[in-house]
């Protein structure tokens, strides 16, 4: 059994490589974590998740910028691709929500809705990413599949923004209760307020903290 | 409406400014390809597809809302994902409103060695580019010559996501698609000097990839702005003379670096976003025309007495920039802009903008 003392120091490695940006020694702790017997969710929450918090903390004090993000999220995924298929089914049911995201129609533009996706992964959502250029009837449809507590639509251009209202009205009209969320540059609290959406964030950090505020609300 | 009379036309205007003097009032122009087309009932694609509609609509359009000639152009002369042998559509159904880019050239950094310098009489629209710089020589208006940056093209090519991922792990992949980007830019403007002649050609450059939405003033230190120097250096051997740069989206961190660097010919135009306050922009480059800012997504969803309290606004702060100003959108205009609130900055400059 490992001790107290070397459970912290690895996790907190875990931690460093996902801030470091460091895939491949995010791999080998991940590794070295099960074969010490930690717990894979712990490993998660505490090293994984826990460095993406950081990483979050650093892009808001303007010191990582989205290059630093991408790589820190591929350190992050190619950790819990070593970690997650051991984790406990009764552990992964810790889910914290579940979210549908999508880049709304007429949109390619996904680098921001994979940041979300990181934060969100990160923070404990279960995730249902529909990817970019997403028709509208697939939300309503992925919606009614996964019966999911919140849906985040993302747009980059002032064209397909203008489908959010639209989706806003399909979604609302298919579970009146569903929380939804719009980001990407053309928008803002007033734009997300006029189209009906719940709520709104500047960022995927943001996001994510936004998310927990409408769905312990709503909770 | 009481319209003022003008007491120069538009190029008078566009001169007295280039020569530091003052015209009889603020120019507007408006980045509005898609807008154009639409407004003249022809549709968006039209705008990228058909030079001889593009040009019909934004003569009509231009002389509807009283804009001047900076810049006039249909979308970008030279592209990097299509020019470089990507996939790109025209805008299709209702929410579109630009090229699409269904396939980047470079997937991997294997792809970068094997590609080829694209034609630069024949690549992507250029063909069509050209259609539309000859009509705008036959009207005696500038010939605008429209590029992104090295940066913004070359992450074009291979994907900004992974472009973004090579400036950290993999900068030689980064200079490799930067120096093939500027390149073909060159090869491109030196087929546009030998039909035209560098006198009439006007060009103009924006760099949404550069924005600190995306990257640090670390990265355009280190991977854009040694190419913008380049490209300034090519520019004057090429013996062009005018430039205008859209300094697209927050680009806030940036501007001291920009400002020191300042490759361009004084003055230059040099467009921003709404996220950057025309006041802040005129104290970090006196020298050069200032021109922006009204935010599209207001222009789209505003009122048109949002649109002109905006534009009101940044006509106060611009007006006496030392360089002079523009005014017009922060960014491309919206292709869904009501008529009304594109109006609702014409008379702002109507209302505020004159000198005397």
């Amino acid at each position: 059994m490992i001790s107290e003392e070397k459970r912290s120091e690895l996790l907190k490695k875990i931690h460093d490589s996902v801030v470091e940006f460091e895939e491949e020694t995010s791999v080998k702790l991940c590794t070295e974590a099960l074969n010490e017997e930690i717990d894979p969710y712990d490993a998660i929450m505490e090293g994984l998740a826990a460095g993406m918090e950081t990483v979050g903390g650093l892009y808001e004090q303007k010191e990582y910028f989205v290059p630093e993000l991408l790589l820190c999220s591929d350190a992050m995924y190619a950790g819990l691709d070593i970690l997650r298929p051991h984790v406990k089914v009764d552990k992964s049911a810790k889910a914290v929500g579940k979210i549908i995201m999508g880049v709304i129609e007429g949109d390619i533009h996904d680098i921001g809705k994979t940041l979300v996706k990181t934060m969100f992964e990160a923070a404990g959502w279960e995730i249902y990413d529909l990817g970019k250029d997403v028709k509208l009837e697939k939300f309503v449809e992925e919606l009614e599949r996964t019966k999911a507590d919140v849906v985040a639509l993302s747009a980059l251009m002032t064209t397909s923004m203008l489908a959010m209202p639209k989706v806003i009205d399909m979604l609302k009209a298919q579970v009146p209760e569903v929380i939804v969320m719009v980001g990407g540059a053309p928008l803002s609290p007033e734009i997300a307020k006029q189209y009906g959406a719940d709520g709104y964030a500047k960022d995927a950090i943001a996001a994510v903290k936004e998310a927990d505020r409408l769905f312990t609300k709503v909770a | 409406m009481q319209f003022r009379q003008d007491r120069m036309t538009s190029l008078e205007r566009i001169d007295a400014l280039f020569n530091y003097q003052r015209p009889d009032r603020i120019p507007v122009g408006a980045m509005s390809t898609g807008f154009n087309t639409k407004n003249a009932g022809f549709t968006v694609a039209d705008a990228y597809e058909d030079p001889d509609k593009s040009f019909k609509a934004m003569m009509w359009t231009t002389q509807q809302y009283g804009w001047d000639p900076i810049p006039q152009y249909a979308g970008h002369t030279v592209l990097g994902a299509w020019d470089f042998g990507g996939e790109v559509r025209m805008p299709q159904g209702e929410y579109e409103g630009a090229l699409v880019v269904t396939s980047c050239p470079v997937k991997d950094e294997s792809d970068i060695d094997s590609l080829e310098m694209p034609d630069p009489k024949k690549a992507g629209r250029i063909p069509r580019a050209m259609r539309f710089s000859e009509l705008q020589a036959a009207h005696d208006i500038p010939v605008f010559f429209f590029s992104r940056s090295p940066f913004t093209m070359a992450a074009n090519i291979s994907g900004i996501d992974q472009f973004l991922r090579w400036t950290m792990k993999n900068p030689e992949a980064c200079e490799k698609l930067l120096r093939l980007s500027i390149d073909h830019i060159f090869n491109v403007l030196e087929y546009w000097v030998e039909s035209f002649g560098p006198d009439k050609i006007f060009a103009w450059m924006s760099s949404p990839s550069e924005s600190n939405q995306l990257i640090s003033p670390r990265t355009l230190k280190k991977f854009a702005l040694p190419y913008h120097v380049e490209y300034h250096e090519r520019l004057e051997k090429l013996g062009i003379e005018r430039f205008g740069f859209h300094i697209c989206g927050d680009q806030n961190l940036n501007l001291s670096l920009l400002a020191e660097a300042s490759p361009w010919k004084h003055p230059s135009v040099l467009s921003f976003g709404h996220e950057v306050d025309i006041k802040t922009a005129a104290e970090h480059f006196p020298k050069d025309i200032i021109y922006g800012n009204i935010e599209p997504t207001i222009i789209q969803t505003g009122t048109p007495e949002q649109v002109y309290e905006l534009s009101r606004d940044a006509v106060e702060k611009g007006k006496n920039a030392p360089g002079g100003f523009i005014l017009g959108p922060g960014c491309g205009l919206p292709v869904m802009a009501p008529p009304v609130n594109v109006w609702a900055m014409t008379k702002a400059a109507n209302d505020f903008g004159w000198y005397d």
